[in-house]
């Protein structure tokens, strides 16, 4: 395919189309849908939508990795955590200010953690909102709405023999 | 807003808060005293020195109530335990039972469907015997 002309010809493929409206299987089949990763405009996708892990991004991990995360406790403990460093961060300021980078870092380091502890959330999220949604569906579903329907019907065959014929 | 949307924005404004407060007392610093040889820098006293005496204080305040907001807002996350089985569990269970009541929720209506028409059709004879009665001789 040219790729780098400024005007490219249209795809070759067309011409597979020609007898389209007559007999609509002579030509081939749109191809099937990408799976795994696909490179795109340069940059890498993939199929799956999976919040990467921390240390796929090249983040030290501060709270305890394992099935079952008791996330407020973590957040508490990642929020002391902050403000520990940024008082450590202000007493170096005072005492020994060229050493400020490594207080930073690990200030910014603790902020990474927390965003992704929150962001680890959503899917838990998604799913209770689900949860929420097919039990207001089912609520719905179970409301009286036959008797409704049935006093209606009565009162119709009220008037129909209360009706002189 | 959702809670973890709030917690994500109450981890900003810690982030906010920090940085400035910083930027504050480095910006607004009054000169010290590096040496014995030189002496003291002058530092006239004015409402700039007294304001700058009190910005630590209030940023300070403002930094520790908003990560006492963050903790609040962790308190308050509605995070049933169990884990991701028991949510899934409960979301087959849930399918399943909407299932069961929609199949009711169709017979009703195809019941109803039935009496429906059978309504109509007693109207149009109802009306059609009206029609019949009021047809000049």
């Amino acid at each position: 395919m040219a790729t780098s002309s400024s005007y490219p010809p249209p795809p070759p493929f067309y011409r597979l189309y020609a007898d389209y409206q007559e007999d609509a299987k002579s030509a081939p089949e749109p191809p099937p849908p990408v799976q795994g990763a696909y490179p795109l405009f340069g940059a890498n996708y993939t199929t799956e939508d999976v919040l990467p892990t921390l240390e796929d991004q090249g983040v030290r991990q501060l709270y305890p990795k394992g099935p079952n995360i008791d996330y407020k406790k973590e957040l508490k403990a990642l929020n002391r955590d902050l403000q520990l460093h940024l008082l450590e961060l202000a007493d170096v300021l005072v005492e020994r200010p060229s050493q400020y980078a490594r207080r930073v870092e690990d200030i910014s380091l603790i902020f990474k953690n927390l965003h992704h502890l929150l962001n680890s959330l959503r899917p838990h999220q998604a799913r209770a909102t689900l949860i929420h949604i097919l039990e207001l569906q089912i609520q719905r579903r179970r409301r009286p709405r036959r008797e409704e329907a049935q006093r209606l019907l009565k009162e119709s065959l009220q008037i129909l023999d209360g009706h002189p014929n | 807003m959702d809670i973890i949307s709030q917690l994500q924005e109450q981890v900003n404004t810690i982030a906010a808060l920090a940085f400035n407060t910083f930027g504050t007392l480095q910006r607004d610093a009054p000169p010290v005293r590096l040496s014995p040889n030189y002496r003291d820098p002058v530092a006239p006293l004015s409402d700039d020195t007294i304001n700058i005496a009190e910005q630590p204080k209030l940023m300070s305040a403002a930094l520790v109530q908003a990560a006492k907001q963050f903790d609040m807002l962790v308190s308050a996350l509605p995070l049933s335990e169990g884990g991701e089985e028991a949510q899934f569990r409960r979301i087959t269970e849930l399918e399943a039972e909407n299932e069961a009541v929609g199949e009711e929720l169709q017979m009703q209506l195809e019941a109803a469907e039935e009496e429906l028409r059978q309504v109509q059709e007693l109207f149009k004879q109802a009306a059609d015997n009206c029609l019949n009665l009021k047809r000049p001789d």
